[in-house]
């Protein structure tokens, strides 16, 4: 004890921690009704973590070559010891983090805690969510299977909609005109070093935010937080949250023990397009809508309106802390809690109704 | 007698004169749509019969490479003379008697001067071959009833044998024979059942032409001939057989069967497949029971019986094993663990059992056990790696459990942590 109360000091004196270690265990945590929304940014960052962690050790054997991607996943869930629970637990995780972190945002976003001050954390959170979703789109080709190299050849043939740009942006993200190897080498380096790069950056200055100005308390439950007593952060709100994190580790656990994440068939670019493509679950809602859509509206490409309203709808709900004036003073408006419910309800049904085939 | 005679003469004169190769004036050069006066009239005419020669010429395989009417009619194309035109000085030749159509076709297709500048990939023996025949013997004798040329390529409006439309293409062809072979009445008349196409439609063969669309699938042309359509002799239907099945001929001709049969006078594959209604062969065949081919001449107690019963024995029980082993190995691949491996042994499971089925025409129970053993080894070692994957699934949910277990009791011990700190 006296080693670490030396080091303790050594690094206070050089480093000034007093202050930091101050605010620490004076932070608090309101409670009240909805205070479980809480716990939904944190999970996402547990699941973040487990990514980091099961991508390093993916990386000691995964090869990102056409020729090599998918025989490395196959030993790696074959052959190595314990590669199977790993890849597993990686791919789970991956869709347990947009799922929690789809979470997250819905709460935040309908206990209308982004107003002011809090418009920069709604916007760094937004684009943590876009590069989860990144992170998912990117992963998603890399043990080159038929499925993911089929959704692939679909999902970035959407960015050639662009107006202006969009030939350019194709070929950026293809590495040529087809999905082919330098597509999987160029995902791979956006998967597991640009992307983690800005996120790590991003989740930081999130994070921060966060720590800055404390928890946001709803609209209307500020009578109750005053008069519940609130938790201390350290250690009763990070002992909850260990709780949290728990069940989600338990979680992943039995997903990868009963549903081991199935690797397909090798993808063939000269075979054609297998039936039923679908993409990642968390763009099926996007994917399903621009196919419900006819070929034109008004002279217009169907699907090139579709994304432009996609990209519109994406605008609007990153302007929110913007648009909706009301929320800066505390006091935000019906409308937009109701395009919260109503962005909510398109997005679980039209998700739900894809996986129960009703589109076909 | 003498009439008889007078007549067939002067059908020879004028067929000297019409089917020597065309002369310059009849046809264009090939490639080039062939333009004369006959059809511009033939067009024209009411009778229906005069007609339809005219219309099926614009897509008739002779019209389009230049060859006109007078190619095989003779007369004098270019004249809108109607008497000039169809003179037989001019060497016209109306309607051809049945008698003469082969030999009228073969004047120019028996040519290969002539044909290699039309189609020089075509063989020319067509007409040599049609002779020997039973069409072309029965036809010499006078039977104007059995096929000529027109009656599979049609008279106008001939296709080329590729072509999908033509009435010889592998997928029509069978009903092209069927128009006469189908016809029991006619063919009562030949000592032929008539019942073989209806046959044939039940055959393996048939399936595979018309289901996978496979045009290598043997028609009737495949045994019998086309131009020499002529039914295969005894000894020579392993040989037609063996075009296709080599390996199976080659295992028959190692059998005692080979000489037992030609002893016989009995066919060889078609005794136990039969010869039209060619079905799929399974292992149940093999056995002196009822409808099991052994038992046509084998008894129980005989070698022959014997040697079935061994055999039967043996791949009953290497199908049941590679059942067994896929049974097994698809569970564990529907619990989520990768068999590739296992795959791989089955694959070779499967090849064994082809071989050792392929095996059964040697009759020697020795021959078919190697490749039934050779199953069982690799459907023992498929077995073993679905046994270790079980045992790998067990293991995986015995840890899932206890870490479950753990994860659980970490829960409970913060649960209770924040509620003592908290009171």
């Amino acid at each position: 004890m006296r080693i670490l109360d030396k080091l303790w000091q050594a690094l206070d004196e050089r480093l000034d921690l007093a202050p930091v270690l101050e605010f620490a265990t004076h932070k608090e945590v309101p409670q009240h009704r909805h205070s479980w929304a809480y716990y939904f940014g944190g999970l996402t960052l547990f699941f973040f973590f487990v990514q980091v962690a099961t991508g390093i050790l993916l990386l000691l054997y995964y090869r990102p070559t056409a020729e090599a991607a998918f025989e490395s996943v196959q030993f790696i869930v074959t052959r190595v010891p314990f590669g199977w629970l790993i890849r597993s637990v990686h791919s789970w995780s991956a869709n347990l983090m947009i799922l929690a972190a789809f979470a997250h945002m819905f709460s935040v976003y309908l206990l209308g805690s982004y107003g002011k001050p809090r418009e920069l954390t709604w916007w760094s959170g937004f684009v943590l969510l876009l590069l989860a979703m990144g992170f998912g789109f990117s992963g998603y080709l890399l043990p080159w299977n038929t499925l993911s190299f089929f959704a692939t050849r679909v999902g970035t043939d959407m960015v050639s909609k662009v107006p202006l740009a969009g030939e350019w942006l194709l070929r950026f993200l293809r590495g040529g005109d087809d999905v082919t190897g330098a597509t999987l080498t160029r995902f791979f380096g956006f998967h597991v070093a640009v992307l983690p790069m800005i996120m790590a950056a991003l989740l930081g200055v999130h994070l921060a935010l966060i720590q800055r100005q404390g928890m946001h308390i709803p609209e209307g439950l500020e009578e109750e937080a005053r008069t519940r007593k609130p938790l201390r952060f350290i250690p009763s709100f990070v002992m909850r949250e260990g709780v949290v994190w728990l069940a989600g580790l338990a979680a992943l656990a039995a997903l990868a023990a009963f549903f081991p994440w199935e690797l397909g068939t090798k993808a063939d670019p000269f075979a054609s397009a297998p039936a039923g493509i679908k993409p990642e679950w968390y763009f099926l809602f996007m994917f399903e809508t621009l196919k419900l859509l006819p070929a034109h509206v008004l002279g217009i490409e169907g699907e090139l309106l579709g994304l432009a309203a996609f990209n519109l709808a994406g605008l609007v709900w990153f302007l929110v802390p913007v648009l909706d004036r009301g929320s800066s003073s505390g006091h935000r408006s019906r409308a937009f809690l109701l395009l919260g419910w109503l962005a909510l309800a398109y997005i679980v049904s039209f998700t739900l109704l894809s996986f129960a085939g009703v589109f076909k | 007698m003498r009439n008889h005679l007078l007549a067939a003469a002067v059908v020879l004169a004028h067929a000297a004169a019409a089917w020597a190769v065309p002369p310059a004036n009849v046809v264009r050069a090939p490639g080039k749509h062939a333009e004369d006066t006959c059809t511009a009239c033939h067009v024209a005419l009411d009778d229906e019969h005069l007609r339809a020669p005219a219309l099926l010429a614009n897509g008739d395989i002779h019209h389009t490479q230049g060859i006109t009417c007078a190619g095989c009619h003779g007369g004098d194309p270019a004249s809108e003379n109607a008497a000039v035109a169809m003179n037989p000085a001019r060497g016209f030749v109306g309607k051809f008697s049945r008698r003469a159509i082969p030999e009228m076709c073969g004047s120019c297709h028996s040519d290969p001067t002539f044909m290699l500048r039309y189609a020089p990939n075509i063989p020319t023996d067509q007409l040599a071959q049609y002779r020997t025949s039973k069409h072309g013997l029965a036809l010499a004798k006078g039977d104007t009833s059995v096929a000529v040329c027109s009656s599979c390529h049609g008279a106008h409006g001939v296709l080329q044998v590729n072509d999908a439309r033509s009435p010889v293409y592998p997928t029509r062809v069978v009903d092209t024979c069927g128009r006469c072979h189908g016809d029991a009445a006619l063919m009562t008349r030949y000592g032929i059942k008539g019942n073989e196409i209806t046959e044939y439609k039940q055959s393996v063969h048939y399936a595979a032409l018309v289901t996978k669309n496979d045009l290598s699938a043997p028609t009737c042309k495949s045994c019998h001939g086309a131009h020499g359509a002529t039914p295969p002799g005894v000894s020579s239907v392993s040989n037609v057989c063996g075009t296709c099945h080599p390996t199976q001929r080659e295992r028959f001709d190692l059998s005692p069967h080979k000489d037992a049969f030609a002893a016989l006078q009995q066919p060889a594959c078609e005794s136990c497949h039969g010869n039209h209604a060619i079905l799929h062969p399974t292992d149940g065949w093999i056995g002196v029971g009822e409808k099991q081919v052994c038992g046509n001449c084998h008894s129980v107690g005989d070698a022959g019986a014997t040697a079935a019963f061994a055999i039967a024995g043996a791949l009953e029980r290497a199908t049941a094993a590679t059942a067994g082993a896929e049974g097994r190995v698809d569970r564990v691949k529907r619990a989520g663990m990768l068999m590739d491996d296992a795959d791989v042994k089955l694959e070779d499971a499967h090849q064994s059992l082809v071989v050792a089925q392929v095996e059964i025409h040697t009759v020697n129970p020795t021959r078919v056990d190697e490749q039934t053993k050779a199953v069982l080894a690799s459907t023992g070692a498929a077995d073993t790696l679905a046994a270790k994957a079980e045992a790998e699934i067990r293991y995986r949910r015995t840890g899932l459990f206890i870490s479950l277990g753990v994860i659980a009791l970490a829960m409970v011990a913060l649960i209770f942590k924040v509620r003592a700190m908290e009171r």
